[in-house]
Parts: C-alpha cells; sequence; structure tokens
C-alpha cells in the first residue's frame, strides 16, 4: 500500500496521538479538582507542559525539513508526527483550560493556535491532493518545456499571422504581449490567463472579415469551435488565407491549452504553499503569545 | 521638418560608430513596410505599427496604429507625449529620442537591442509564478507577530509591576493591561479590588502571600494549631490551598471532601494521638455516629450539656414533662375558646435565621389552656411565670391585702377576714390586724403548696418539694430547644420542604418527654451521602463542618512555634 504522510510507519503517529488523547481524557474525567477544572490544577499544569513542549517540539519541524544531513528519523516521518501530534494538542490545549476561556492572554494564545493548527489541516489537504492534480496536469512534461513551447508558438503564430492579414498579426502581437502567467497572489490562486483574450481578438477579427465580405455576421453563441467561425470566414476569405487562419486558430488553441496547464500548474504549487503563509506566521506569533501566556501566569501566581 | 535619424553600429565588443541619415516630414513612421522612416525588418512589428510626432519644445508624441500598442519607456501605450530621452522598444530595436541638434527638428537614436539584453528585459517583465516571488512573506509577518504579541501580551502589562501609575493609564486605553493576564473572573467580592493585580499578587513569580489575604480578613480563625498537630499539610496550607480565585461568581469556598479527608483519614496516626478526633473520610461510608449534646445540669443548675453517641435507646432529659402524643390529637383538644388541632409548628418556631429552634414560650404557646390561677374567688388572678419569688410575692401578697380588706367570703377564714368592712367602721385593732395576717400568711402557702404540688407547675415541671417549708420552691431548670449537634450546622430553613416527621418520626406518638426526638446519621444519610457518591446528595464535610474554628488562633496572628512557646 501507498504509505502517505497519515500512514507513515503503519500510522504509527496516529496510535500515539490516539493513546495520548486517550490517556488525557481519561485523566481529566477522573480528576476532580477542588475548583472548576483549570490550568492551575496538577493535571492542568501536566497537560500545560506537554502542550507547550510540543508547541516548541512542533515548531523545530521547520527546522528539521531543511536540515538534509540529520539522521534524526526521515522528514515524512517528521511530517506524519508533526500532523498527528499537532492535532492531538487541540484536545490538550482544550483540557489544559478547562474550557474556560476569556478576552485574555491565554485564549488568544489557544485562538492562535487553533488557527494554526487549522490552516495546517489545508495544507495536509493539499499536500494529499494537488501532487496528483499537479502531475496529471503536467502530462509528464515540466513548467519551462510548456513555457519554451509557448514561446515557440508565439514565434510561429506571428509568421504566419503576417501572411494573412496586418489585423490578425497586431492581434498575434497583442495577444503575446498579452500572454501573461503569473501574477499577483491573487492572480496566481485563481490561474487566470490571458489566451482568452486573444482568442476573443481573433474572433473579433474574423467577423470584421465577415461583415466586410457582406456577409451576415453569425451570432457568437457560447461553446461554439473556432473551428467552426474558420467555415463561416471561408465565403469571404479566398482558400489560402482560410488554410493559414485554420491554423493559426489551431496554433493559438494549443497555445491556450498550455498557457492554461501553466497556469493551473502556478495555481497548484500556490495552493499548496498559501496556507504556509498564514501557518508559519501565526505559528511564531504563538510561540510569543505562549511565552506571555506562561511567564504572566507565573508572574502573578 | 528635418529629422536626424543615427543608428548606432556595434563593431565587436567596445567599439561603436554612428549612421547618420535625414527624414523629411512632419512625422516619423515605425514598422515593417518599406515605406516607413524606421524601417524594422522584425516579425514583432506591424507593417505600420507606430508614429512619432515632434510637438515643440523638446517634446514628442507618440502613437500606436495597431491594437497591440507601443511599449514606451517600458509600458505599452496607445499614445502619449513624452520628453526627449523617451526610449521605444519594439522587437530588437530600441529608439532613444534625442533633443533637437544642429539644423534639425527632430532627433532620434535607432539602436539592436541584443539577445542577453532582451532575454535579461524579458525576464524583468515576467510575473511572478511562484508566491516566493510575490509581496507575501513569511519572514517579515512572523517578527511583527512575534514582536507586537510579546510587547502588548507580556512586556507591557509587566512594566505596570514597576511603574507605577501606568496600570490606570493602561486601562483606560485602548492598549492591554494586566487585564489582559486576567485568567478569568475574580469572586463578587474581590470584585472591588479586581483592577489591581498586586493588591493579592504583591510580589512577582511568588504566589499569593497569606499575608495579601489576612490585611482584609483579618482575626479569621486557624484550623488547628500546628504545633500541637505535627502535620506538614496543616502548616504549609495556604489560603489559596482551599481558596482560590479567578474561577468567575463560582464562589471561593472549595467544597473538595479531599481537603479534609487526606488528613482526618487517620489523623490519630498522623498525629500520633495528639488528636483524639475519629477518623472520617467520607459522610457516606466513613463517619461515626454523631455526638449529640444532651442536656443536663450541674449541682447548682448550670447548664452542662452531655455529648455521647447517638442512639436509638438514648433518652434525654430536657427538664419538662410533655406528652406529645396527648397534645398532637388529630382531633384537637378541648381549648377555653372551642376545640383546638395543634401541629408541631404551633410551639416550635425557628429562629430568625431560620437555623434553630426558638425556645419554647410558656406564655405563648402553653398559657391558653394551663392558666396558673390560684384562687376560685378570683380566677382572673394568676402567678407569673417562671419565677419562684414572684410566685410567693404575688401569693403573700394578694392573701394579704384580702385579710385587710376583709369580705373574703371562705367559710374557713377567720370572722375578721370574712367580715366586710363598712366606710366609717373603725380601722382594725391590732389583734386584730395579727390574726387577719397570720390567716394570710398560711392561706399563701397553701396556695403556694397547691401550685408547686398538684395543681400547676408540677403538671410540667420537676418540682423539689425538700425546699418546701420557707417558701423556697425549687423548679427543675428546662431545656427544650437549643443545638444538639454543637460540631455542625444544620439548618432548618434549607430543609423546610420537609414534613417534620420525615426526621423526628416518633414524636406524634411520644408519650414521655425523655422521648430523643432528635435523628442520628441514618436519618441524614436517607438523602445524603459523600462526595462520590451516586443517586444521593454528594455532600463534603463543609456541608456541615467549618474549617476556620481553632478556639484560639487566628491567621493574623500565626501560631507560635514549639520553640518559643
Amino acid at each position: 500500500m501507498h504509505d502517505s504522510i497519515l500512514t507513515h510507519a503503519r500510522s504509527r503517529y496516529l496510535w500515539i496521538s490516539l493513546a495520548l488523547s486517550a490517556i488525557s481524557i481519561a485523566l481529566y474525567l477522573w480528576h476532580d479538582p477542588a475548583v472548576a477544572p483549570n490550568g492551575g490544577t496538577w493535571l492542568g499544569y501536566t497537560l500545560g507542559t506537554i502542550a507547550a513542549l510540543l508547541i516548541v517540539w512542533l515548531m523545530l519541524f521547520g527546522i528539521r525539513k531543511r536540515s538534509y544531513s540529520t539522521t534524526l528519523g526521515s522528514t515524512r516521518g517528521w511530517l506524519s508526527a508533526h500532523i498527528y501530534l499537532g492535532t492531538t494538542l487541540i484536545l490538550l490545549a482544550l483540557l489544559h483550560c478547562g474550557f474556560q476561556f476569556g478576552w485574555n492572554l491565554h485564549t488568544l494564545t489557544l485562538v492562535l493556535m487553533l488557527i494554526v493548527i487549522f490552516s495546517g489541516f489545508f495544507g495536509v489537504y493539499a499536500y494529499l491532493r494537488y501532487p496528483t492534480l499537479m502531475t496529471r496536469n503536467r502530462e509528464s512534461a515540466t513548467r519551462d518545456a510548456m513555457l519554451e513551447e509557448i514561446s515557440e508558438i508565439d514565434q510561429n503564430a506571428l509568421a504566419l499571422a503576417d501572411g494573412i492579414a496586418p489585423e490578425i498579426h497586431a492581434v498575434v502581437l497583442r495577444s503575446i504581449e498579452n500572454t501573461r502567467l503569473g501574477g499577483g497572489v491573487w492572480t496566481q490562486l485563481r490561474a487566470r490567463d490571458g489566451s482568452d483574450i486573444a482568442i476573443a481578438r481573433i474572433r473579433a477579427a474574423i467577423e470584421k472579415r465577415e461583415t466586410q465580405a457582406g456577409a451576415a455576421p453569425p451570432a457568437l453563441q457560447a461553446g461554439q469551435t473556432i473551428i467552426a467561425m474558420v467555415d463561416f470566414l471561408a465565403g469571404g476569405a479566398d482558400d489560402k488565407q482560410s488554410e493559414a487562419l485554420r491554423k493559426l486558430i489551431d496554433m493559438l488553441s494549443r497555445k491556450r491549452a498550455l498557457a492554461t496547464r501553466v497556469a493551473r500548474d502556478i495555481q497548484y504549487q500556490a495552493v499548496m504553499e498559501i496556507w504556509l503563509y498564514i501557518h508559519v506566521p501565526l505559528s511564531v506569533t504563538l510561540l510569543a503569545a505562549l511565552i506571555g501566556h506562561i511567564i504572566s501566569v507565573f508572574f502573578y501566581w | 521638418m528635418r529629422w536626424l535619424i543615427r543608428r548606432v553600429l556595434k563593431k565587436g565588443k567596445s567599439s561603436i560608430s554612428y549612421e547618420d541619415d535625414t527624414h523629411y516630414g512632419e512625422i516619423l513612421t515605425i514598422g515593417r513596410a518599406s515605406d516607413q522612416a524606421i524601417f524594422l525588418p522584425d516579425l514583432r512589428a506591424a507593417l505600420n505599427h507606430a508614429s512619432v510626432t515632434a510637438v515643440g519644445n523638446g517634446k514628442y508624441r507618440v502613437e500606436s496604429l495597431i491594437i497591440a500598442g507601443i511599449r514606451v519607456n517600458g509600458e505599452i501605450t496607445y499614445s502619449i507625449t513624452v520628453a526627449s530621452g523617451a526610449v521605444i522598444e519594439l522587437g530588437s530595436t530600441r529608439l532613444t529620442l534625442l533633443d533637437a541638434r544642429g539644423d534639425y527638428d527632430a532627433a532620434v537614436e535607432v539602436s539592436t537591442i541584443d539577445k542577453s539584453e532582451q532575454a535579461a528585459i524579458s525576464s524583468s517583465r515576467k510575473k511572478p509564478t511562484s508566491l516566493s516571488e510575490t509581496w507575501i512573506s513569511k519572514r517579515w509577518p512572523s517578527w511583527i507577530g512575534f514582536v507586537v504579541v510579546l510587547l502588548l501580551g507580556l512586556l507591557l502589562p509587566a512594566a505596570t509591576h514597576v511603574v507605577p501609575g501606568l496600570n490606570k493609564v493602561l486601562r483606560y486605553s485602548p492598549l492591554p493591561s494586566t487585564a489582559f493576564w486576567n485568567p478569568g473572573e475574580v469572586d463578587a467580592a474581590h470584585k472591588i479590588i479586581a483592577n489591581d493585580c498586586t493588591r493579592c499578587h504583591q510580589n512577582a513569580f511568588l504566589m499569593v502571600r497569606d499575608t495579601a489575604c489576612t490585611s482584609c480578613h483579618a482575626s479569621t480563625k486557624a484550623h488547628a494549631d500546628p504545633a500541637r498537630f505535627n502535620i506538614p499539610a496543616l502548616g504549609d496550607a495556604r489560603c489559596g490551598t482551599c481558596h482560590q480565585d479567578h474561577n468567575g461568581n463560582r464562589g471561593m469556598v472549595s467544597q473538595a471532601q479531599e481537603l479534609c479527608a487526606d488528613c482526618h483519614a487517620d489523623l490519630k496516626a498522623r498525629t500520633r494521638n495528639a488528636s483524639q478526633i475519629a477518623d472520617i473520610s467520607d459522610f457516606g461510608s466513613n463517619h461515626p455516629e454523631f455526638h449529640v449534646n444532651l442536656p443536663g445540669w450541674s449541682g447548682n443548675d448550670e447548664f452542662t450539656p452531655k455529648s455521647m453517641p447517638w442512639s436509638a435507646a438514648l433518652k434525654e432529659n430536657s427538664g419538662l414533662k410533655f406528652n406529645h402524643e396527648k397534645h398532637l390529637k388529630a382531633d384537637g383538644l378541648n381549648a377555653p375558646n372551642g376545640r383546638k388541632v395543634l401541629v408541631c409548628a404551633n410551639c416550635h418556631q425557628p429562629d430568625v435565621a431560620g437555623a434553630a429552634m426558638l425556645p419554647i414560650s410558656f406564655e405563648k404557646m402553653c398559657h391558653e389552656c394551663h392558666q396558673l390561677g390560684f384562687d376560685t374567688l378570683a380566677p382572673e388572678r394568676e402567678v407569673p411565670h417562671a419565677d419562684v419569688p414572684a410566685v410567693t410575692y404575688t401569693l403573700d401578697e394578694f392573701y394579704a391585702r384580702r385579710g385587710l380588706e376583709g369580705g373574703y367570703a371562705d367559710a374557713r377564714a377567720p370572722t375578721i377576714v370574712q367580715e366586710r368592712r363598712r366606710p366609717g367602721s373603725p380601722p382594725l385593732s391590732r389583734q386584730e390586724q395579727v390574726e387577719a395576717l397570720a390567716w394570710a400568711r398560711d392561706r399563701a402557702r397553701e396556695a403556694a403548696r397547691t401550685l408547686f404540688t398538684s395543681k400547676a407547675c408540677v403538671t410540667c415541671h420537676s418540682i423539689n418539694t425538700t425546699a418546701g417549708a420557707d417558701g423556697g420552691w425549687h423548679v427543675a431548670p428546662v431545656r427544650v430547644s437549643g443545638i444538639w449537634y454543637v460540631e455542625a450546622s444544620f439548618s432548618h430553613a434549607k430543609h423546610q420542604t420537609k414534613a417534620c416527621n420525615d426526621c423526628h418520626a416518633g414524636a406524634a406518638s411520644s408519650k414521655a418527654s425523655n422521648d430523643l426526638l432528635i435523628p442520628g446519621i441514618d436519618n441524614c444519610r436517607e438523602c445524603h451521602a459523600g462526595a462520590h457518591s451516586s443517586g444521593k446528595i454528594a455532600s463534603t464535610c463543609i456541608a456541615c463542618h467549618d474549617y476556620h474554628r481553632s478556639p484560639l488562633l487566628t491567621l493574623d496572628k500565626p501560631a507560635p512555634t514549639a520553640a518559643n512557646r
């Protein structure tokens, strides 16, 4: 069976986490403090210490995954433990505080921790889902190869368009200028590319030729293929031009497909990374809150 | 208009030469068509791509003639007016608009962008294709988050401990003060000092000292003398061991059974017999029978109750004779104002606090039926209750007056007493007075004897007749209601939903006043059990017993140690 981060080493860390959770719940139920359960009872201190050490250890994952020479287990093993023990942390922290919340530093620490953990859940989802999608999308090419092919198509399309009409050439030229793969955070996450505009422009140019030729402009309907457009064109343009135009549209369709795949590739990569921009800074913020939480609790003991 | 077109020709690595050309015309056309002023044999240029017009003052107007636009100074544009020095890029050609020079009206420099430069430009124009190339970052938000939270969450509130007045300022500002550290609402009674953490937390990183508590809670009684009972837990116990604040309005009195049972489960062994209190660990399963405080009196009538374990066979001595059964008849009693049905509450009424029962009041509860008349010729006259000397005074005075006034219609009395005095008749002679007063004294004594020994007092009280002759009757002292369990705090008020009979079961059928009608522990255990019971009220020690109960020690005056005793 495929060994994913969740099933690593026969789900060893799942069982460790479940055991830790079960012991904590059992202790919490058995524990009958004189006051309402809180972080100040012996169990509260115990769970709090375990949770704090866990947080520090979980943060060490950021260092561990960068140290390639270490012999302290595989990164996959660490990640598996990171996920399961990180999830257990929700329970430990809630039992530690005895489900008492307030508008204070202590609950802020809890909230930060929960955001970090839940952003991590998204990360798990992304790591399980997107690598497969990414591989499928690339169709065993690399992103660089796809980009190179796009620039080749650009060159050929220009040459071909020049042979048809200056408007078509200008449209293709513009489409090249407008082919913008990548962009800001939102653009990357939404997987937009400029190819649609280029195709639309060609349609407009074709329409223009149609009108000039005296034929009725066809109603552009959603879902009509570019090839169909060329068939409409056939009446107004000479055979050579139609042939070249058909070729050009083929070319641009190919480019569009490629650009869409590159944009999607960028999107997948961005989605797989975006959560880290919440997970990592908030975990560092959490560390500050944790330090504040621990010191403040003992400052006014 | 004369245009200077200067072409930059590169020969080898560093040598550059220029080739000047002149163009006549208002407009400088740029494109791939052969009729263009600047002819660019480059597929990236349209046939008629753009035009440049000199608009004077060293300014040029650049216009694109196709929908793809033209890149001027790095930006795609359709029409723009620029100063000299502006750069137009088209494919691999760079056109730099120059100031007019010599006898030319306008000038432009044409140079080639070589391959490596083109690559550099295109890569610099490339949009970011991964998040790490965009503006977002993990590093600086991490730093900001860390520093802001540490500063506002920890350092600023901590600074209030060393900077006087800062906390007050912070509390009226949106910035976090020590309130941001408050793990939970303080107890209702402490709200008045809740804004000043240092009232209780006097020293940073030290637990709240007892002195912080006793500064307000002065002279609260201690539990027991740690010097006498050598138990570490007793000496080490802080106020905070049992009283934890910041738990909202749950109250601060710990109900935990363990707090008591940890020591009291084996207290004798623990104190090496310094304590003789029975070992107790749980009300339901390990608690001795109650010790009931039975009324008793010393030789000179001092109340000296006797404490002994409750048992069903135990008899009490209240000093009173009373038959509950006779009084609690369901069909009532013959009272002067008709039939009257008595219930418990007619005689047993709770005190204001609702805890114990008020003492029985003869005047309010008994007198309606049990009247203290002593003379059939004066049925309205009664002796006072509960005051033996007053009873004899009353009788002495009553009969002395009757004797001296005369007209007392009793055949057994001397004539002088029976004779009615008329207005104007002479005063009694000395002899007559002596005779009348002798009668009065005898009559008073007789009446007293009747009251005390056969008619009134003795109905309910034990009368000591040996004191008899001089009129010094002795009525045994009475204690009907009182505190039967002095070590426990029982409240009738909390149990008022129960019927009296539920706990005082034998009362209605009790014929003798020495029946102990106070229930023992089994009665309580019908409803109450220890902390870990199920199906019963979990009653821990503190439900009935006080902790702060030392007769001598208070918390603000620590116990003398063994050394300085």
